[in-house]
């Protein structure tokens, strides 16, 4: 954001405050889709990472090249480069995990995740910060889809990683590992976080008042507004 | 008509809009609708053995004691005894095949009460029918389970364990019109008794708990749509009456799709909502790939009430037409 | 006038080096691809001819269709890709045949997208094992609920009906292609 920020918080504004699936709600199409299990999640995340992170920094280091008209145009090409490698490295490579995720390497290209932070971030800010926020923007993502699917493969499949978690007569929920077990996972999650952050916000607030109405007469309880 | 949450701060009751005048409270209404599930109880003990008994009893009481754990959670006043939560579970246990096993129907009716309507608020601001969705959860997660069908006690042959719209389905069997009537079929265990189902409704009707419109509407949207395709081609397509009496029909028009928070509020807005359920369960029963689709029909048109609402709101007295 | 060029500028170089790097890239990972579906290929056929040892693509028909050989070079069967639809989506098979077209060998699921954990069970055994030594003659017939009581007969998966017919169905076109292509073009 801003040049007074370290450096160390340009990375780690998006392991939390900045979240892309939990905070911003961004890449939402591979979050829901390939998250049936923690691998396919983190495979997902990584493939991301590595092309958030080498657009971040072509951009940022051709940003003042670029004339601003076509900038979109040029972001595309540079994240689209990108994408290609990894699908073309990844079907080489890893035949396996290239059919488990299917069309959704290939549409890392439209993840908003990626072109957002080209336009809101590396092309503003210099070579290294851009580094770092999409290193941490990917870390971020990588943390929300290995969650999500993990915890979808744990109640959809007993296993997490592979490795049998719940024990044999725990029957697996086969809705997790559906679409819609993505939506209410990813609801819950979301609705659970963002209790978590409201309270830790309402408690602060209310530091903050009683520390002023402390020479005064005693606080008013502010529990009314509960949500 | 809709739910009373008390304000822990001011001793005032707040009450979500609409505010439909009504012969009974919200707290009586809900009782009734538990006297009026009384027959489907009895049909589905008659048909399907105590053992029902025992999902009921479970159903319901994972269900309230959802719905007062996250009231506690919430920190907000205990509502348990306004009945929904009883109603949810009793309905959720109704719809589940018979012999149904416990710990997933202990599953299925948190499910309902936390996701189908705590998490919007509670009774008043939930979108879907909670029960329906307690059910569609389980079927997406147990669906061996979910369509292992009992036969009932007095059947005549029995190695048949269909549903006789998954015979017709499948088999292009049909069922006996008396049976299904009667309730001497495989099902869920608290719809396959139509006359059950329809003393019930009808008291309810009668007593004026739920609008007449909604079943009425779906009922004359089934007779038509089916009677269409019958229509065109009996041998393919089953008789109107069938798909009356069939699977859970009746019992979705006259106890889930009347819930007052889940349906539309005006007159014209009921009507469209009704043909709007029978018109997709037809379409789903014909040329879907299951044989039953009240849940889902149902759980569709819940989710077009709030536009139904919007396109139907009453004039207000001396608006004038632009 | 500046601005265009400028921009036209970028875009071409843009352009050339990602292009450039692409069919770079592509030139390594092209052949290593195509192995790896050579590979799968060669897989599938084996896992429906057990006793196979070597095979060859047949190019006189207009699907694809690979006959087998035993190790003395003696022509023991088919294997057939085929695909049809599921209960969701496209799914694709190998299917094994015995030289006379009457007897299966062997079935291979390649592609499906079927529900997880239930559909999907189309995929394992002991359902695609049920079609090891099964008559096709004349076609083959699905049962619900109860053992197979006829040698061509299989049992459908409980909860699955609809996927487990899908693959009888798929079979049974496939080998009537194969057969109606046998009898227009004699002997493969």
């Amino acid at each position: 954001m801003s040049k007074k920020a370290t450096l160390a918080r340009e990375y780690v504004k998006g392991l939390w405050e900045q979240n892309a699936v939990f905070r911003q709600v961004l890449g939402m199409c591979p979050t829901l889709a390939v998250t049936v299990s923690a691998i396919n999640g983190i495979a997902m995340a990584l493939a991301t990472t590595f092309v958030l992170v080498f657009s971040s920094v072509i951009i940022s280091s051709i940003r003042k090249l670029i004339p601003s008209q076509v900038r979109i145009a040029s972001y595309i090409v540079v994240i689209a480069t990108f994408v290609t490698i990894v699908d073309l490295v990844m079907k080489a490579q890893f035949p396996e995990l290239s059919k488990a995720l299917g069309p959704y390497i290939p549409l890392i290209v439209v993840n908003c995740l990626i072109l957002g932070r080209q336009e809101a971030f590396s092309s503003k800010n210099p070579v290294f910060r851009s580094f770092l926020d999409a290193l941490g923007m990917g870390t971020g993502f990588l943390v929300a889809l290995f969650l999500l699917g993990g915890i979808r493969e744990i109640f959809g499949n007993r296993t997490l990683l592979g490795l049998q978690i719940l024990p044999n007569f725990y029957e697996p929920w086969l809705v997790m590992i559906l679409p819609a077990g993505a939506f209410l996972t990813l609801g819950l999650m979301m609705g659970f976080f963002n209790t978590m952050s409201q309270r830790k916000k309402r408690l602060e607030h209310q530091t903050i008042i009683q520390q002023h109405l402390k020479p005064q007469k005693p606080a008013l309880a502010s529990d009314g507004e509960a949500n | 008509m809709a739910a009373t949450t008390t304000n822990p701060t001011y001793k005032l009751d707040l009450t979500s809009s609409p505010h439909v005048h009504s012969r009974w409270s919200t707290k009586q209404a809900m009782w009734m609708v538990v006297f009026a599930l009384i027959p489907s109880i009895i049909s589905a003990v008659v048909f399907f053995g105590f053992y029902q008994l025992l999902i009921i009893a479970v159903s319901v009481g994972f269900a309230v004691g959802t719905e007062a754990a996250i009231k506690a959670i919430r920190k907000r006043p205990i509502t348990i005894m306004d009945g929904s939560g009883i109603i949810t579970g009793l309905l959720l246990a109704l719809i589940l095949p018979p012999n149904f096993n416990l710990a997933f129907t202990a599953i299925g009716s948190v499910v309902a009460i936390g996701i189908g309507k705590e998490i919007f608020g509670g009774l008043g601001y939930n979108i879907f029918n909670p029960a329906l969705v307690g059910r569609a959860f389980l079927q997406a997660s147990f669906p061996v389970p979910m369509t292992t069908w009992t036969a009932p006690n007095y059947t005549v042959d029995a190695v048949t364990t269909a549903t006789p719209l998954s015979a017709f389905k499948f088999d292009k069997v049909a069922a006996d019109l008396s049976d299904l009537f009667i309730g001497n079929i495989g099902g869920s265990t608290g719809e396959t008794s139509s006359i059950a189902v329809l003393i019930g409704g009808i008291v309810l009707i009668g007593a004026g708990v739920v609008n007449w419109r909604v079943p009425v509407s779906m009922i004359a949207g089934i007779l038509v749509f089916g009677g269409i395709f019958y229509f065109i081609d009996p041998a393919a397509y089953p008789n109107p009456v069938f798909h009356l009496f069939a699977g859970g029909f009746l019992f979705g028009a006259l106890f889930m799709a009347t819930d007052w928070v889940t349906s539309p509020l005006t007159s014209k807005g009921m009507i469209i909502y009704g043909l709007g359920i029978a018109l997709v369960l037809v379409i789903i029963r014909l040329f879907g790939g299951l044989p039953e689709g009240v849940m889902y029909a149902i759980l569709f048109m819940n989710s077009f009430v709030p536009l139904i609402n919007r396109y139907n709101r009453p004039r207000v007295f001396g608006e004038v037409t632009k | 006038m500046k601005t265009v060029i400028h921009m036209l500028i970028t875009l071409t170089i843009i352009g050339v080096i990602s292009g450039a790097l692409l069919s770079q890239l592509s030139g390594w990972a092209a052949p290593k691809i195509a192995a790896h579906r050579k590979a799968e290929t060669e897989k599938a056929i084996f896992l429906v001819q057990p006793n196979a040892d070597s095979y060859e693509k047949i190019e006189t028909v207009d699907f694809e269709l690979y006959k087998v050989f035993d190790e003395n070079k003696e022509a023991i069967g088919y294997a057939l890709p085929y695909e049809g639809n599921g209960f969701q989506g496209k799914i694709r098979l190998m299917v094994g045949v015995k030289y006379d077209l009457n007897e299966l060998v062997g079935l291979e699921v390649l592609e499906q997208v079927e529900t997880p954990g239930l559909g999907t069970k189309v995929t394992e055994e002991p359902f695609t094992s049920q079609f090891n030594k099964l008559i096709a003659d004349p076609n083959v017939e699905w049962v619900k609920g109860a053992e197979p009581s006829n040698p061509n007969e299989i049992q459908t998966i409980t909860g699955a009906t609809i996927s487990s017919k899908a693959i009888v169905q798929i079979v049974n076109q496939g080998l009537d292609k194969l057969r109606a292509s046998l009898k227009t073009g004699g002997e493969l």
